[in-house]
């Protein structure tokens, strides 16, 4: 569905992925490994439309949508978590939600994730709607995150990062939630610090480093040494 | 100063201050959404007087009239500008629409003085400037009276339109974090546009009833700007009820200081910005 | 889209070769100017001193904006202080007038830090306009105190007491002495201590505070510093054009001046203010009949750079030259600097 062949990406003048070719099959989960500044955020932020690179080197169910602006994505089904969170702090836990579903209803992208629907998946959040969205815990903050891209009904959820600063109790929680998201046949990018979790919850990896892609396969088949090889390099 | 003087004159004083308010809410919602101070922001007050003034004397319209006309050409005005130019500037650095605003207003003070001279005129608006009102046995004026109700009407509908609708909760995502309201499907570009087609239509509405109420001319604007934006500093920043109060501050402080000394009365403006810039930085009535 | 501004590397230093002929050039220029009063009329000796007060004037604007990020609106305020303070010194206290020049310095310097206190209360263009705020309300105290001459303002006693050929000579040598004073100073500045402070405040202020950066210290110094340049010239221009009065000395077209100079020539840069002065007077000379149509063109002119070569003429040029004459060259601050939010983040 999703097609990433051989794209370049540069900030200014500083390359920051090499030629990075990657496949993600209909309703899949892939999972993005590698050190920091490998590029792996980078390339999320890519395909959410944050770098110009060329056209064909993206394209969505054949269609070329590399470069393309970032707020006309979510009409290609592509959401991004960001690394960090990153809610609307002048906005309560409701509107943070609100303001998504709002733009998603415009341009016709109404599904089975709503606003409703996912306070009833999310019973914690119900009780602070009107909370303002950054005097909430970490772990719910990242939820609300998750709920904010889901609540745009993306065919891509792409999360950077999702566990990071999180209490174990709470990275369940987040890991319960992208559990359902997948069981509704959504596709979903995942780029995670941890190794073992990152190949235990997706179907194929790809791992970074510096901007290339250096090691892939099947989550199933991963052979944990060469993994680690692959991870910090020689 | 008898009792009732002393309450009428902090009456004027409340009434010009909400005038002053009504300076201070585009420049509030530019600061807070967009991050900007458009330093030409009194000259457009002033372009605003001057284009009542051209309906006057093309149209023959009457002050209130001509809002009809105003209004919405100021609002193109606002929304090409910052399609056009602004929007090529905001994401670089916090310098250039400063700097570009400030070319803006030379521009635009020149250009007044050309089209119109620069000899100071006024809105006519008839018996409306000239008619005073009385409540209980405070005596006020008509006009000031109705600014005041035309300001208390739209800060309250910028509010709702803030607070409550779809556009307004994207607004605030935009001003919250603009990199982040690109992913969730806000195009922060359209969105500036737009704002400033807002901000320059209640400028519209600001100008016109200065117009009225005061004679102007095409150096007027950088006073206008500085009023406006000691209303939002005072007010506290990240609240436009803040700079609702702030206006009726300076605009109490401004008339009680001529009280005092004729002529002074911006002069203790400033004043009083200064000495709460140094008591209180962050505003008198700001969240925090 | 998002874009790091990356410089491509140190631009090539001049080889030696070069940068003799540089210092001769710079030489020559020195002499020919210190010799001008003996060959030059008055007329041209007094536009020389406003082309060089203005100078001064605009490379201590750019040395606020460009290198320390806080533009001011207001800047002019420091001219009328300047002037006031010259004149004021002499008239009162008998001072022959070039003695009076260090102690305008010295009383720029001391409002500066004095008002420091609400200034720095303020940020970004929030700073920008309460400079002007300042400028308006020092305006409005000249134009009522009587001992200043109120509106009409005063003139300078003592220089009734020199002779017109000395008088036009000493003023423009001031000027001169005052504009590669400051050059000097700005140069020294920026490879100091001071200097390194401010970029890398500009460069990665987090970094930088973390670091130990005296942050607070080095904005306060620059401000200190760039009040008192701009005091000395705006004395020497008053010395020039011997009437001191509010509307003229606290006006903002002082501060338009040095900006548009500036933003002409390259802000950020000690080359920059060179050429904007050149071209700023050539503008003048050529449209000064056509009154508020120059204004106008200056305004769409200052506009037009900032939309299409912000980096100004010598941007331009040295990007084109691939020269950095006075290596001191330097980037605006980015907005997520001023936005205080989420920083650019690499990864």
């Amino acid at each position: 569905m999703l097609c990433i062949e051989k794209l370049d990406a540069r900030y200014g003048l500083f390359q920051a992925l090499f030629e990075v070719s990657l496949e993600v099959a209909r309703g899949e989960t892939v999972a993005l490994i590698g050190s920091n500044g490998a590029g792996k955020s980078t390339l999320l932020r890519t395909i959410a439309g944050a770098l110009k690179v060329e056209r064909a080197s993206i394209k969505l169910d054949g269609k070329a949508i590399g470069g393309a602006p970032e707020h006309s994505q979510i009409a290609h089904g592509i959401a991004l978590v960001p690394e960090g969170r990153r809610l609307f702090a002048n906005l309560t836990v409701e509107e943070n939600l609100l303001v998504a579903a709002g733009a998603a209803k415009k341009i016709g992208r109404t599904g089975e994730w709503t606003t409703e629907r996912l306070f009833k998946e999310l019973p914690g959040l119900d009780p602070l709607r009107a909370r303002p969205a950054t005097a909430l815990s970490g772990g719910q903050q990242q939820l609300v995150a998750i709920a904010r891209s889901l609540v745009m009904n993306p065919q891509i959820l792409m999360c950077d990062e999702v566990s990071l600063g999180l209490s174990p109790l709470a990275v369940d929680g987040v890991h319960q939630l992208l559990r359902k998201v997948r069981n509704t046949g959504t596709a979903v990018i995942l780029v995670e610090q941890n190794v073992s979790r990152a190949l235990a919850e997706s179907d194929h990896y790809y791992c970074f480093q510096k901007g290339r892609v250096v090691l892939k396969g099947a989550s199933v088949n991963a052979d944990y040494a060469r993994v680690a090889h692959a991870y910090f390099g020689s | 100063m008898n009792a009732s003087m002393w309450l009428e004159t902090l009456i004027a004083g409340a009434l010009l201050g909400m005038l002053y308010a009504l300076f201070g809410l585009g420049l509030s919602l530019s600061l807070g959404v967009m991050r900007m101070i458009n330093i030409a922001h009194g000259d457009l007050i002033v372009l605003a007087a001057y284009l009542g003034s051209v309906c006057a004397s093309g149209f023959g319209l009457d002050p209130l009239t001509s809002l009809i006309v105003v209004v919405p050409a100021m609002f193109m005005i606002g929304w090409l500008l910052q399609a056009l130019l602004l929007n090529r500037v905001v994401g670089r650095d916090a310098m250039s629409s400063l700097l570009l605003t400030f070319g803006l207003s030379i521009v635009l003070q020149n250009l007044l003085q050309e089209t119109f001279s620069a000899d100071t005129r006024s809105l006519d608006a008839g018996t409306l400037s000239t008619q005073s009102m009385t409540i209980g046995n405070l005596s006020m004026g008509l006009l000031p009276v109705l600014i005041a109700a035309v300001s208390l009407v739209i800060y309250t509908l910028t509010f709702v339109l803030i607070r409550k609708t779809q556009w307004g909760r994207q607004a605030r995502a935009v001003a919250s974090d603009a990199e982040t309201s690109r992913l969730v499907g806000i195009d922060d570009r359209a969105l500036f546009a737009l704002m400033t087609g807002f901000i320059f239509a209640v400028i519209a509405v600001a100008g016109i009833f200065y117009g009225i109420r005061t004679p102007f001319s095409p150096s007027a604007g950088p006073e206008r700007l500085l009023f406006a934006f000691e209303a939002v500093v005072l007010g506290g920043l990240g609240s436009i009820w803040g700079t609702f109060l702030g206006g009726l501050i300076i605009g109490i402080v401004q008339v009680f200081g001529a009280q005092l000394h004729t002529g002074l009365g911006p002069f203790f403006g400033h004043l009083v910005f200064l000495v709460v810039l140094i008591a209180r930085p962050q505003g008198l009535f700001s969240k925090g | 889209m998002t874009s790091l501004n990356v410089s491509a590397g140190n631009p090539p230093v001049l080889h030696r070769g070069r940068r003799f002929m540089l210092h001769v050039g710079v030489s020559i220029c020195v002499v020919a100017l210190t010799l001008l009063p003996w060959y030059a009329g008055f007329a041209t000796q007094r536009l020389m001193v406003e082309a060089l007060t203005l100078f001064t004037i605009a490379l201590a604007w750019n040395l606020l904006a460009g290198y320390g990020g806080m533009v001011a609106i207001g800047h002019h305020v420091f001219v009328g202080i300047g002037a006031y303070a010259l004149f004021a010194a002499s008239n009162e206290l008998g001072l022959n007038p070039w003695l009076a020049l260090p102690l305008a310095g010295a009383v720029s310097a001391m409002f500066a830090l004095l008002f420091a206190w609400p200034m720095f209360r303020l940020s970004g263009a929030y700073f920008a306009v309460g400079t002007w705020v300042l400028a308006e309300l020092m305006r409005i105290v000249a134009l009522n105190t009587q001992w200043l001459g109120a509106g009409a303002g005063m003139p300078l006693t003592a220089m009734g007491g020199f002779g017109r050929f000395e008088r036009n000579a000493w003023v423009y040598w001031s000027a001169l002495v005052v504009a590669v004073l400051a050059i000097a100073t700005a140069h020294n500045m920026l490879k100091g201590r001071l200097g390194l402070a401010l970029m890398s405040l500009r460069d990665a202020p987090q970094a930088a505070t973390a670091s130990g950066v005296p942050v607070a210290r080095a904005k306060l110094a620059l401000w200190v510093l760039t009040a008192t340049i701009t005091g000395l010239a705006a004395g020497v221009a008053y010395m020039n054009t011997l009437q001191v009065s509010p509307d003229a000395s606290f006006s903002l077209n002082w501060t338009a001046a040095a900006i548009f100079i500036v933003v002409l020539g390259g802000i950020g840069t000690l080359e920059g203010p060179f050429l904007g002065v050149l071209v700023y007077f050539a503008l003048r000379e050529a449209f000064s009949d056509h009154g508020a149509w120059y204004f106008i063109g200056l305004g769409s002119l200052a506009i037009a750079v900032m939309v299409l070569a912000p980096a100004g003429l010598w941007g331009w040029i040295s990007r084109n030259g691939r020269i950095d004459l006075l290596s001191v060259r330097r980037h605006m601050p980015a907005a997520t600097h001023l936005s205080n939010h989420h920083e650019e983040e690499l990864p």
